[in-house]
């Protein structure tokens, strides 16, 4: 293990930074598009096919595991087919390969360029796209076999419904990346919007389930405002919605850029990108669109672990990185993109400090590190910011589903004030492990894969002249995080055995609506007694349910993928990948010497290494002297006497900084003020205006209604009086 | 002549077939009889498969019309069988069945009315290919004279008898009007033939001698403005249109939903027969596309906008669902006539550019929503207080119907909101191409016209289906109940699932084929042609 650990030390350590050192590929040549292979449709294919197959499931009112079986077969299709197609897009680095299914749209209004629209059901498969179907088919199949065990518990309607849109979810994201136009995109997009919609609200019976689920759309829709303007803006711009043609229009314009004569491309032109970020910002859960993610949390786990954290939430790492040359032909773009990145990061980590539900802790977690991804695109690395996404999506899930197999067993128990020392009860080890593994991930721990990945975007940013601040803010952060993920791991994980069960016990006397903790199991693990008994007395005879095997191969793989995410840094597998696709960082010419930032005269690319890691420790340090040392129950640690010295400052974080209420007063106070007027005008004015409009009709109607009497000679002199007038009028024209 | 036999196969199948039903229709035993509808079903099916393997005549400005037309008859016309299960003779019958009565075939109708409807779907099938004017006046009185019979015995009552009449009357008014069109155009230019191969004298090849010289002669030009004139009333287009909801009304739904179909099938089929023997003239004589010849653009163009608004205005004030759906007949004649405007376009225009193709694909499209529509009304009956049916008619027959009767209520809802043209049903495919066909072809005020139209049908169209779905039902009100035919609702699901699916079928290639256009070469002067009258109408020949 020694051996091996120096080893990687040595290897990583000497290295010199993968996007600067090696010598890079060859620039991808964007706007030409090859012939791919056929098997690439299986991609979205085979979602889709377990999707209808699940639907016909329901109408049959199946009431076994079948619906996942089915999901999880057709999805481990899906990842054997990206497999496939991604071995063969690297087989021809720097080139698109294009796959297209089926015509879909085709309008055209005459033969001038840009009187024609056109968007085929087809595929752009270059190594950007074959990066993001890897994780997302891999984590859905491993989440779709967890959450076969996971939802055991609604068997039946719930069940089917689980998995009719969670394969629908993955083939909207297919979609949504692999899709060769904007308009297969914004399909995609609004897909997994849909779905995320449908997951939240699972537990419709739920009202905070429903107010969740009503947040995320509305949260979303306000990006999907501005990803729809930025489309309508580019097909106005560039005369086309394809990838391969809008590249191919941008071209002179990113030569332009890479001259450093960003100021003579055109403001719309520029605006585009501006655009898109406002949709990116909706699905990632940026500022200040960000407050939706958290809520998320009412799905079920799988979900949470899937959608919320792994694979949708980065769809707006995806658009950026997908038009990245259009990102760079724009002054504004890359700087916004930063700065609500790192101020994203700081302010959910600040919030996820001071939270005590440990599913929301995760949730807040990936906004914050959504919010690196975007900091490292914004920084111009690329690379960095897709290798984040790809380790982030193994530990993300890895900790989401450690959460859920807690949530499962304890019955709903969230609280890290109510749980202590569970990775030591009988069962829970793997789970344990895992969260071990996951959460020195998260805290950028020394040769995990979240240390290699959030590096490279720290060091890119203090490398960066203009940058220096936003690599304090993000290397503070850093900090913050290692603090909070230990908190949850000191508190729940380890020290003194101790759980109080969740309130889920309830759900024995209402078994109508469901919920995802672990009420229903017939598997005689001693849940909760007869239903005569008072709930009062369940939490007695309360045992927690360990996770069963699906769970437990689940957390294994996933941790063995965390662990195993590292290896690709040492390879510079993503910065190749990035550098053959349309996310290639072009190099812009500075006029004399090439302006370098420098972290305290050393070299970042050189120290960061150092620096997270002391920074990621001392971290850890204060979990563990606060969390851990000396905590002799669950509901208090040494933490809590500090609190008053920090005064207000914790019970805003607390509170999430009011977030919310400021938007309900900023916001939706204002919008009710301006609706009750507006309805009052509506009333007046415009109902005033649609019964015109309708009465216009209508007016037209009863007045030629009196020409049909139902006489026949009436009619007759109609007709020949018609055809004499229109006649007549034919003769006036002709003459 | 005898080359003209091998095109004609599946007409002569469905005539033989209607022959056959004739003689079958009026057996003493009720389970021959009965054999009437599947009969002329299987008929149907099989001429529609002759039909796709007809090898068309490769002359005209149209050369696949036929080949799309036929097999479209046949197709909507086995739905069609569906949905007019049960009709005739459905009183007598039963009293037949109760005992109350003998068998007399004198009374029986059950053997004209299937007869009558193959030989309707007959004339539909030659008006599409048709090449000649006596040719087409005899297909299209052939489409036409069976339906005045189906009218009239389609319910029993009275009400159907007036409407027969009344439909006969001004059918004969308007065969008059195109008739005396198809005699102008005769004396015009001399033949009655309208396409012939290349060098050989035809309508078509006269007026594109006429146009590329000294403009079309105004007798023909008075001929073609008078047959399209004619032909409107079998399209229901304004002025032509007053028949339509008095005898949609009067007629039972089923044949409502025939009428709304077959004859405005035939009535386009020969609308673009005779606009591609005019010709769509592109701005130089050897371009192809471009606009009708003056005046018949400005009159089909007046038409058009007449029709739908005066459609649309008149269905809103509707609170009989027949007579809402009678007029959104119209107005959907008034949609279809947009593609004639806009023509075929240029050489090789894309799908969407390409009027005719658009008119074929909406006809397709209209066929199935319309039907779905109809065959929910049908399926639905009132019962009135001596015990007798009448089928549902008055819109609030369909309160809830989503909650009581979950497959015709969602039936209703697809079909409307197909007719409607939302996306992503097949009523929107079939719009879509309407509207950038006529932008295509410059026609601006047309497509605003159009959009406002569509806005307006939305009115009346998402009554009907918010009362379907929206309204509860009426829990006392019993008097509404199933019709005892599930052939007919049979018609009306498959038309739901055509709505659906055929949205994602690539139909339209289809269409673009049938509506694919060539021009046809104008006769060479020295060819023996009554002289073109150079003195009149020169100027408008564009």
């Amino acid at each position: 293990m020694t051996h091996l650990l120096s080893h990687l030390a040595s290897v990583a350590l000497a290295a010199s930074p993968p996007a600067e050192g090696a010598a890079r590929a060859a620039a991808p040549v964007l706007g030409r598009v090859v012939e791919g292979p056929w098997t690439a449709v299986l991609i979205p294919g085979l979602p889709l096919l377990a999707a209808v197959l699940v639907a016909l499931c329901a109408a049959g009112r199946v009431r076994s595991k079948l619906p996942a079986w089915i999901t999880v077969g057709c999805l481990a299709g899906a990842f054997a087919a990206a497999v496939q197609t991604y071995l063969a897009v690297v087989h021809q680095p720097g080139l698109a390969q294009g796959v297209r299914v089926l015509e879909w749209i085709h309008l055209s209004w005459g033969e001038k360029p840009g009187q024609s629209f056109a968007a085929d059901f087809g595929l752009y498969l270059d190594s950007l796209t074959m990066l993001w179907m890897l994780f997302v088919t891999g984590l859905a199949t491993l989440i779709a076999l967890y959450a076969s065990e996971y939802m055991a518990h609604d068997l039946g309607a719930g069940y089917n419904r689980f998995y009719f849109a969670f394969a629908l979810f993955v083939f909207s994201m297919s979609c949504l990346v692999m899709g060769d136009n904007l308009i297969l995109l914004y399909l995609g997009w609004e897909g997994v919007g849909l779905c995320s919609y449908l997951l939240i609200g699972y537990f419709y019976k739920k009202p905070s389930a429903v107010a969740a689920a009503k947040k995320a759309f509305i949260m979303n829709r306000i990006g999907d405002l501005g990803l729809a303007l930025g489309i309508m803006l580019t097909f106005v711009q560039f005369g086309s919605v394809r990838y391969a043609e809008i590249f191919e229009a941008a071209a002179p314009y990113l030569t332009l850029a890479g001259e450093g004569r960003i100021g003579e491309i055109p403001l719309l032109i520029q605006l585009i990108p501006v655009l898109f970020t406002v949709g990116a910002f909706g699905k990632s859960a940026q500022l200040p669109l960000y407050v939706w993610l958290p809520d998320a949390m009412e799905g079920p786990t799988p979900v949470s672990a899937l959608i919320h954290a792994a694979t949708m939430v980065t769809a707006g790492v995806y658009l950026v990185a997908r038009f990245l040359p259009l990102y760079q032909c724009s002054t504004w773009a890359l700087p916004i993109v930063a700065w609500t990145g790192a101020g994203t990061a700081l302010l959910a980590a600040t919030i996820g400090m001071a939270q005590f539900d440990i599913k929301r802790i995760m949730a807040y977690s990936t906004v914050s590190q959504l919010g690196y991804m975007f900091a490292g695109l914004g920084v111009l690395t690329s690379a960095g910011a897709a290798y984040h996404v790809f380790t982030h999506a193994f530990f993300k899930a890895t900790l989401f589903l450690g959460c859920g197999a807690v949530m499962h067993g304890f019955a709903g128990q969230l609280d890290l004030r109510k749980l202590s020392g569970v990775a030591f009860m009988k069962g829970w080890g793997i789970v344990g492990l895992a969260m071990l593994v996951g959460c020195l991930n998260l805290a950028g721990f020394p040769f995990t894969a979240g240390f290699f990945s959030k590096d490279m975007i720290l060091a890119e940013a203090f490398a960066s002249p203009t940058y220096q601040a936003l690599g304090w803010v993000l290397l503070f952060t850093a900090g913050l995080t290692a603090y909070y993920t230990f908190r949850v791991f000191f508190r729940v994980f380890i020290g003194p055995k101790f759980y109080e069960p969740g309130d889920e016990l309830h759900a024995h006397d209402d078994h109508g609506h469901g919920h995802g903790g672990a009420h229903g199991h017939g598997d005689g693990h001693g849940h909760a007694p007869a239903k005569a008994k008072a709930t009062a007395d369940a939490a007695h005879d309360f045992h927690p349910h360990a996770p069963g095997w699906a769970i437990n191969v689940v957390m294994v793989l996933l941790t063995v993928g965390s662990i195993l995410a590292a290896y690709p840094y040492l390879i510079s597998w993503v910065p190749g990948l990035i550098d053959a696709s349309s996310a290639r960082v072009i190099e812009v010419a500075h006029g004399g010497e090439h302006a370098h930032g420098t972290f305290f005269g050393y070299d970042p690319h050189a120290v960061m290494y150092y620096v997270s890691a002391i920074v990621g420790a001392v971290g850890i340090i204060f979990a563990f002297v606060l969390h851990f040392v000396g905590r002799t129950g669950a509901a208090t640690a040494k933490a809590d006497a500090l609190l008053p010295v920090f005064g207000p400052l914790a019970r805003w974080a607390q509170n999430k900084w009011y977030v919310d209420e400021f938007y309900n007063f900023l916001v939706r106070v204002p919008l009710l003020v301006i609706s009750h007027v507006l309805h009052l005008a509506d009333k007046l004015l415009v109902d005033g205006l649609v019964d015109l409009a309708g009465f216009m009709p209508q007016a037209a109607g009863r007045g030629l209604r009196r020409q049909q009497t139902g006489a026949l000679n009436g009619y007759a002199f109609g007709m020949v009086l018609g055809v004499g007038v229109i006649a007549a009028i034919g003769a006036v024209l002709l003459w | 002549m005898i080359e003209k036999i091998g095109a004609l196969w599946p007409e002569i199948i469905l005539f033989a077939a209607a022959c056959i039903v004739m003689v079958v229709g009026l057996s003493p035993t009720a389970a021959v009889r009965r054999l009437c509808a599947p009969l002329a079903g299987a008929a149907l099916i099989v001429a529609g498969i002759v039909a796709w393997f007809t090898t068309p005549a490769a002359h005209g400005p149209l050369p696949m019309l036929p080949l799309f037309g036929k097999t479209l008859v046949a197709g909507v016309g086995v739905l069609l069988a569906l949905l007019l299960a049960g009709t005739p003779d459905r009183e007598y019958e039963s009293a037949i069945a109760r005992g109350a009565t003998g068998y007399d075939p004198i009374r029986a109708n059950r053997a004209e009315f299937w007869a009558f409807f193959l030989f309707s779907l007959t004339g539909a099938m030659l008006c599409a290919g048709a090449d000649d004017l006596i040719w087409l006046f005899l297909a299209l009185e052939l489409t036409s004279l069976p339906t005045y019979i189906m009218v009239a015995v389609s319910t029993g009552r009275n009400r159907s008898m007036e409407a027969a009449v009344k439909y006969f009357f001004l059918g004969a008014l308007g065969a008059a009007v195109f008739l005396y069109g198809f005699t102008l155009l005769y004396g015009g230019t001399g033949t009655t033939r309208l396409f012939a191969p290349a060098g050989e004298p035809s309508i078509a090849s006269i007026l594109a001698a006429q146009a590329a010289g000294p403009g079309i002669n105004a007798v023909a030009m008075t001929g073609l403005v008078l047959s399209f004139l004619g032909v409107c009333f079998k399209i229901a287009a304004v002025p032509m249109h007053f028949y339509t909801p008095d005898v949609y009304q009067g007629a039972s739904s089923a044949v409502a939903g025939f009428l709304a179909f077959v004859p405005k099938a035939a009535g386009f089929f020969t609308i673009l027969i005779l606009a591609g023997a005019a010709g769509w003239w592109g701005s130089s004589p050897v371009d192809a596309g471009g606009s009708l010849p003056q005046p018949l653009h400005q009159i089909v163009l007046i038409v058009a906008i007449l029709t739908m608004s005066v459609g649309n205005a008149l269905a809103v004030v509707q609170s009989s669902a027949k007579r809402m759906l009678a007029y959104s007949s119209i107005a959907h004649s008034g949609y279809m006539l947009v593609g004639v405007v806009a023509g075929p376009g240029p050489a090789n225009a894309p799908y969407t550019s390409n009027g005719v193709a658009a008119v074929l694909f909406y006809l397709l499209s209209y066929g199935v929503m319309n039907l779905g529509a109809f065959a929910v009304l049908a399926s639905l009956e009132r019962r009135r207080a001596d015990g007798s049916a009448d089928e549902a008619d008055d819109v609030n027959d369909l309160k809830g119907l989503c909650a009581t009767r979950p497959l015709l209520g969602w039936t209703l809802v697809l079909s409307v909101v197909g007719l409607l043209g939302l996306p992503p049903l097949l009523g929107f495919w079939a719009k879509l191409p309407l509207f950038t066909s006529a932008i295509s072809s410059n026609e601006i005020g047309l497509v605003i016209v159009l959009g406002l139209n569509s806005a307006v049908a939305a009115y009346y169209y998402l009554r009907l289906a918010s009362v379907a779905l929206l309204e509860s039902p009426e829990l006392t009100n019993d008097t509404v109940r199933s019709s005892p035919f599930p052939a007919r609702a049979v018609a009306g699901l498959a038309s739901a699932v055509g709505i659906v699916l055929l949205a994602a079928w690539p139909l339209n290639q289809w269409a673009m084929q049938g509506g694919r256009y060539q021009r046809v070469e104008p006769l060479k002067a020295a060819e023996g042609t009554p002289p073109a009258r150079v003195d009149a109408g020169a100027p408008a020949a564009r």
